[in-house]
């Protein structure tokens, strides 16, 4: 994944607005969202994501080990 | 190179396919193993030699010199207990040997709470070809060798 991965990721779910809650955990990103719809899953498997698991608002990302880092870059751009 | 990798606790070995996680059981992030751990408190220990560079109280990965990174993950969803229940003998960067206690737990505990105990052992990004001499399904102890690791 390139470094930009952060910014491509958060637009891919919908932008700053949608995020409630945004949580790693080792090889995932759990994300809480206002409207779980906006997830381009497409965009997301194309920026590298091994999966996306789906739950109604709460989406699952799967990045690999990176998922910490991942989690604090998108933090930052929130 | 191969890495032996060896199991992180006492228990019973079972496919990755038991696990109650996709993204374990469809070896989304890596293909691997899973133990059923004995249901009393103790430590889980570290699979190889190698660095810990991820660690959380319910999981860590280790990677060793020549960058292969192994994931032990301490029951399922258990993020959600927040560190409850788990002690931290290690430190993000800490250099530790294969068999040293890294995370201490109760999975009796864990299947108390709800939730279950079963440790996904996962080589990162590996393919399913590389792990050879996987060990037969069944009783495992601490330290015991799981599966040895082609790279």
């Amino acid at each position: 994944m390139a470094d930009d991965r952060a910014a491509k990721i958060l637009a891919a779910i919908g932008g700053p607005d949608n995020i409630i809650e945004i949580e790693p955990c080792i090889t995932r990103l759990r994300c809480e969202l206002e409207d779980g719809s906006k997830v381009d899953e497409a965009a997301l498997k194309a920026i590298g994501a091994h999966g996306v698991i789906r739950a109604g608002s709460v989406v699952q990302i799967i990045v690999g080990p990176e998922a910490d880092t991942i989690a604090s870059d998108i933090e930052d751009l929130l | 190179m191969t890495t032996r990798v060896l199991s992180p606790v006492k228990g019973v070995l079972a496919p990755i396919t038991e696990v109650p996680d996709p993204v374990f059981a469809e070896a989304m992030v890596g293909p691997g193993v899973a133990v059923h751990p004995e249901l009393t408190a103790g430590d889980a220990v570290s699979p190889v030699d190698g660095t810990i560079v991820t660690l959380h109280p319910h999981a860590f990965v280790v990677a060793t010199a020549e960058g292969a990174a192994v994931l032990v993950h301490l029951g399922i969803d258990t993020v959600k207990l927040q560190g409850e229940g788990f002690t931290l003998h290690v430190a993000k960067g800490d250099a530790v040997r294969a068999g040293q206690p890294v995370i201490g737990w109760d999975p009796a505990a864990v299947q108390e709470g709800g939730k279950s105990p079963i440790c996904p052992v996962v080589a990162l990004d590996a393919t399913a070809e590389s792990l050879v001499d996987v060990r037969e399904f069944g009783p495992v102890e601490a330290g015991d060798a799981l599966f040895t690791w082609q790279r």
